[in-house]
């Protein structure tokens, strides 16, 4: 009896119940069908984007709870939000699945990964075991690798790393492509160091919203102290976190300009600051959900690249707003890693039909799938496709070194 | 009734494809008319023998069955409406061969349309039906469904260009019907009685699909009218002058100021009409039909006139008409798209009909649609819900029915009967003409256990 009012009590608390008129507008007609990775890999009307509005409005009118089923159905999502651009009634696809996210949280029907993810970043404040002292291991193979020169007590500009290319090796050349081209363009910068807390986007992506606040308020005092104008990021979710989630979740106001690495290159290329010698070779990139439809970030990308004389650019054949996800987005590589898969091989194949020398991309994230992916496809298509970073790409032509 | 076919199922395909859960059957209960009905089991099926058991199985337990495509549909055509099986075609998705002597491709039943033509732009060739749904429907809904598009005036709908068919008839049997030759008088014209027969007659597993080369020039036209009276007429004159286009599209003064709302791209709010005019074919003989269109255009008082040439103008000239039906989505919380068609010499009257329906009960409509063909889309901006707006979109739903047939016209141009119209089809069809549609359905389907109670009119007084 008393577990039936306690049931009763979360059930009265889920926040999609709140949601019929979003959730009507969806009229079935299918179009996501044709946009949605996870959909086109499974062909299965359960995890399209229609087909999780239908499971919600179930819900929404108590025909359903929320099982175990529905919470696989609701975690398999890239967050990659193509279908919501593409929606002709434009339903708030990312919203209605946060938000059932939030609720299957609450009722504690999620993946077991999320409660790991939690308490890594409670304890550590990144998304791994390592210390949060950790943080900028990676410059030790630089010429100068002193902690003095990264983290200062003051400096014009912050680089906030994120947690990926902080801790994993596979992206150290991010931040170290960074570092030297912000030098190179004799800017004052520093790094957070230890202060520099998880931006909290793997949680607020995954419905979490109780930590969000205090790793909010945490790194944007951390800012303020460095008394900076600009604080640029390299990681797209970080951004967007920044950006467009931080001020929804804390008090404590945000006073100095945001930029992603892409705008700021491009910022320090058109004041001369960076200087940039001639490449040569075939250059395609891919659009980051994040950074492109989740934060409206296409151009500068491409205006970076193309300010590199002697490069040839060719656009993906789904590009800006109709990019297809890598596969690496919204935490699917592990809830269902083989599907995660599947997703970044279909992206290596748009990307091998370009026939471009390089694909550029700006996002540890995307830069690794579409690196495994690529070489998965080796074998198969002789495909000799490099694949960089933007800040990679750069440094190359500050350089002046061929790729 | 036992349900113990589900064993059986599971032998007849992989036991991960017969699909019982709650949660995951209702995702295969609804369609775009957004009407819900709970399949019993789904299945997904990868070839034509395994479709060709379940029949068999089907009969022997008098199950229903109801093939189901991308559930894209408007009429209801992929619903379970006795429950029974949902017979998943998707996962037939092979282009199995393309013949670029005979301009014929060769695919399975669950290809994406849109994937046909994807998959012979290299050879400069093209698919032409393009039905609004192309990116997500499949081939073999849009053959049930004898679905059409926007091209329809030049280049006809889906049944033009289905050669031959591979069929599951409803008691087991894998038939192939039809020839890949130019022509064939062989026999009863079967292609075209299962095209448009609404899943109700046999499931399609494959099919030979006509192709055409891709024409040499395109020009779109922009073209602006004070009331759709004068663009109804420039309509009829364009085709008088012997000029067919490729599209010839009207959208009329509601939806001109929902696309307006919802893009900001500039439109004059104050105009009643607009048509967007494409002619495609030969280099020259393009610019030849342009000229007659823009001087149709004119004489008939065009208020302004743009012209397109480049793959970008066109696309921009394109953006407005492409907005009209997600525009109007976004005003009223149900969107109920209908598609009665006249003659196109009728076209004003029924403009003026729905107009009159629209006042009488207070509704708004908004009207775009395929003007060369008459075949407009009246679309009634609701909210089901309620049930007095429920009631009152009921009545405007059959008074312009109504009025479709008072013209001559027909129920439906290219969503199909369904199960939205099925109550309206004695409103066109004779008593002897129903009852024989009801002797092929049994010759067809002993058991009626194919798609039951699609295009099913109760003949009562």
């Amino acid at each position: 009896m008393e577990s039936e009012v306690k049931i009763k009590s979360k059930k009265d608390k889920y926040k999609i119940l709140e949601k019929s008129d979003d959730l009507y507008n969806c009229s079935r007609c299918g179009t996501c069908l044709a946009y949605c990775p996870i959909y086109k890999q499974t062909l299965n009307e359960s995890f399209s984007p229609r087909g999780k509005m239908s499971l919600l409005e179930a819900i929404n009118k108590g025909r359903l709870e929320y099982t175990d089923k529905i919470s696989e159905k609701l975690f398999t999502c890239t967050t990659c939000n193509l279908c919501k651009g593409e929606c002709p009634s434009g339903v708030k696809l990312d919203e209605m699945i946060n938000v059932a996210k939030s609720d299957l949280i609450d009722a504690g029907k999620y993946p077991e990964v999320l409660d790991i993810l939690k308490a890594r970043i409670k304890q550590a404040y990144n998304i791994t075991f390592d210390s949060n002292a950790g943080r900028f291991d990676w410059v030790k193979p630089l010429p100068e690798s002193s902690p003095e020169k990264y983290v200062k007590k003051k400096a014009d500009v912050v680089y906030f790393v994120g947690c990926v290319s902080s801790f994993s090796p596979r992206s150290f050349g991010i931040p170290r492509s960074i570092v030297q081209d912000l030098d190179s363009a004799k800017v004052d910068y520093t790094l957070l160091g230890e202060e520099e807390w998880c931006c909290g986007f793997p949680l607020i992506n995954s419905g979490i919203k109780d930590v969000i606040g205090d790793l909010a308020k945490h790194n944007i005092e951390a800012v303020k102290s460095k008394n900076a104008k600009l604080l640029v990021l390299s990681c797209p979710s970080c951004y967007h976190t920044w950006k467009h989630e931080y001020q929804k979740y804390s008090d404590e106001k945000i006073d100095f300009e945001i930029l992603h690495i892409s705008q700021y290159l491009l910022r320090l290329i058109k004041e001369g600051k960076i200087k940039l010698n001639s490449l040569s070779g075939k250059v395609t990139y891919h659009d980051p959900c994040d950074l492109g439809r989740n934060s409206g970030i296409y151009e500068e990308p491409r205006e970076v690249i193309k300010s590199i004389p002697g490069l040839d650019f060719v656009d993906l054949a789904s590009n800006r707003k109709l990019s297809n996800c890598c596969g690496g987005g919204g935490n699917l590589e592990s809830v269902n890693q083989a599907l995660a898969s599947k997703i970044a091989l279909a992206k290596a194949d748009e990307i091998i039909s370009t026939g471009a020398d390089i694909v550029v991309t700006s996002c540890q994230q995307c830069n690794r799938t579409i690196d495994s992916s690529l070489k998965k496809k080796k074998k198969e298509t002789n495909t000799k496709i490099k694949v960089m970073d933007l800040p990679e790409l750069v440094l190359q032509s500050v350089k002046g070194e061929e790729i | 009734m036992e349900k113990n076919y589900i064993p059986e199922l599971e032998q007849i395909v992989n036991p991960e494809d017969v699909i019982t859960s709650f949660e995951e059957r209702l995702t295969y209960s609804y369609d775009s008319t957004r009407l819900e009905y709970m399949p019993d089991v789904v299945v997904k099926v990868q070839t034509a023998e395994q479709v060709s058991r379940i029949m068999k199985l089907a009969n022997d337990y008098k199950i229903p069955v109801t093939p189901r495509g991308a559930a894209t549909g408007l009429s209801g055509g992929c619903l379970c409406v006795n429950g029974g099986i949902s017979l998943v075609m998707v996962e037939m998705n092979k282009i199995l061969d393309i013949n670029p002597i005979d301009l014929l491709a060769t695919v399975e039943a669950g290809v994406i349309t849109e994937n046909v033509g994807k998959a012979v732009e290299h050879l400069n060739l093209f698919y032409p039906p393009d039905p609004g749904s192309m990116k997500s429907s499949t081939i073999g809904g849009n053959i049930a469904e004898n679905a059409g598009g926007l091209r329809g005036l030049k280049y006809g709908v889906t049944k033009d260009y289905v050669n031959s068919i591979e069929i599951v008839l409803p008691t087991g049997e894998i038939v192939n019907m039809g020839s890949n030759t130019v022509k064939a008088v062989t026999g009863y014209n079967l292609v075209d009685l299962i095209c448009g027969s609404e899943g109700t007659l046999g499931i399609i597993t494959k099919a030979t699909l006509g192709l055409l080369p891709v024409p040499a020039d395109r020009v779109s036209i922009l073209a602006f009218f004070k009331d759709m009276t004068d663009a109804a007429k420039t309509v009829r004159d364009i085709v008088a002058e012997g000029v067919i286009t490729a599209t010839l599209e009207i959208v009329d003064k509601v939806t001109i100021n929902a696309i307006e709302d919802f893009l900001k791209i500039g439109l004059d709010r104050t105009v009643g009409a607009m048509l967007l005019i494409e002619v495609d074919g030969q280099k020259g003989a393009v610019e030849i039909e342009a000229d007659i269109v823009l001087k149709v255009c004119k004489s008939n008082n065009a208020l302004s006139v743009r012209e397109a040439k480049s793959a970008q103008e066109r696309d921009k000239l394109w953006e407005a008409r492409r907005a009209a039906l997600s525009s109007l989505s976004r005003i009223r919380p149900s969107t109920i798209l209908e598609d009665a068609t006249v003659q196109r010499s009728k076209m004003v009257d029924l403009i003026n009909a729905v107009n009159e329906i629209a006042q009488k009960y207070k509704m708004m409509i908004g009207t775009f649609g395929h003007a060369g063909d008459g075949n407009l889309h009246p679309t009634i901006l609701t909210d089901l819900r309620i049930p007095e707006e429920a009631e009152k979109t009921e009545k405007v739903i059959e008074e312009i029915f109504k009025a479709t047939i008072a013209l001559g016209g027909t129920l439906s141009g290219e969503h199909g009967i369904g199960i939205t119209k099925a109550q309206y089809l004695k409103l066109e069809l004779s008593r002897p003409v129903y009852d024989l549609m009801g002797k092929i359905k049994s010759a067809f389907d002993p058991n009626n256990i194919l798609n039951p109670e699609k295009m099913k009119c109760i003949w009562s007084a």
